[in-house]
């Protein structure tokens, strides 16, 4: 059989194989760049790299889990030195941030937490993952979005399986306080639950918002 | 085992993680406590938000599109 025969067969056979991947990555990819435009550009660009060392690929292993470690490195040696929104320089102050929330989260919501979880939009949980910081967003995308094991995913971020356990521990929690957050920011309380009431504690980090709703 | 450790585990049970001899203590501790009972809800009540406020979109037709003609022509 000459080569071209065989480049020809495998251009075909990469088609067939990678392309049913296209939606679960551009959806990864939008979590990751946090914006349409380059998400696709990631996705394209992963895509020409998984063509070129396709024959890299060893046949028989996880071939899902190969594509998204190629979108992955994409991301991290392209997108992510680019764009800085929000800027991931000042992790320890995000986290910091996030930390109080969990301390207030659990201060001021006791009972009425899950009726908050429950009353959250679309829109607060997407603004609630893009605000993570990249590592916790990463492991939360592929473990809770695109369904992947553990083990996956530690193939996937090259990060032993303890890691890939702490930064979903510690991300979902961030990712929950954030969301309790913003449920109580907008005030989704079921009636009977005297707004004011909503955030005593919390009063010097949202006060405008929340004293004007209050009185309505 | 300890409610403290149940908290810091709760998610590879969510996860269907959890190594059977883990599974074992972390199921007879959590048979006889409450709280603990209750910690694996609202981590699964949780998680289900996420899931289902997280709604999925297609790709782009103009996305397979471009994908297809930048891989190298070979026809």
């Amino acid at each position: 059989m000459t080569q071209a025969i065989r480049k020809r067969q495998d251009d075909d056979e990469f088609e067939a194989v990678a392309m049913p991947f296209v939606d679960s990555l551009y959806n990864t990819a939008l979590r990751m760049a946090r914006n349409a435009e380059d998400a696709e550009d990631l996705v394209q660009e992963a895509y020409l790299k998984a063509y070129k060392y396709y024959d890299k690929f060893e046949p028989g292993t996880n071939f899902k889990a190969w594509l998204f470690k190629i979108l992955k490195n994409t991301f991290i040696n392209s997108y992510r030195k680019k764009q800085r929104t929000p800027p991931q320089s000042d992790f320890a102050e995000i986290e910091d941030a996030f930390e109080n929330q969990v301390h207030d989260a659990a201060q001021t919501v006791k009972g009425p937490e899950q009726e908050l979880l429950e009353g959250v939009l679309d829109e607060d949980v997407q603004r609630a993952i893009d605000e993570l910081p990249d590592d916790y967003r990463m492991a939360i995308v592929l473990a809770d979005l695109e369904g992947f094991s553990y083990k996956e995913i530690a193939q996937i971020l090259e990060v032993p399986l303890g890691t890939v356990m702490s930064r979903l521990y510690r991300g979902r929690k961030l990712l929950e306080a954030a969301m309790l957050g913003y449920a109580r920011e907008h005030g989704y309380l079921r009636s009977g639950q005297p707004a004011r009431m909503r955030s005593r504690r919390s009063a010097d980090q949202t006060v405008g918002s929340d004293s004007e709703k209050a009185g309505s | 085992m300890e409610c403290r450790e149940v908290r810091e585990v709760v998610f590879l049970y969510t996860d269907n993680e959890m190594e059977d001899d883990l599974l074992v203590v972390f199921r007879s501790h959590v048979a006889g406590c409450p709280r603990c009972a209750d910690r694996i809800l609202r981590a699964q009540m949780f998680l289900r938000v996420v899931r289902q406020r997280s709604p999925r979109l297609p790709a782009p037709e103009r996305l397979r599109s471009r994908i297809l003609t930048s891989l190298p022509k070979r026809r």
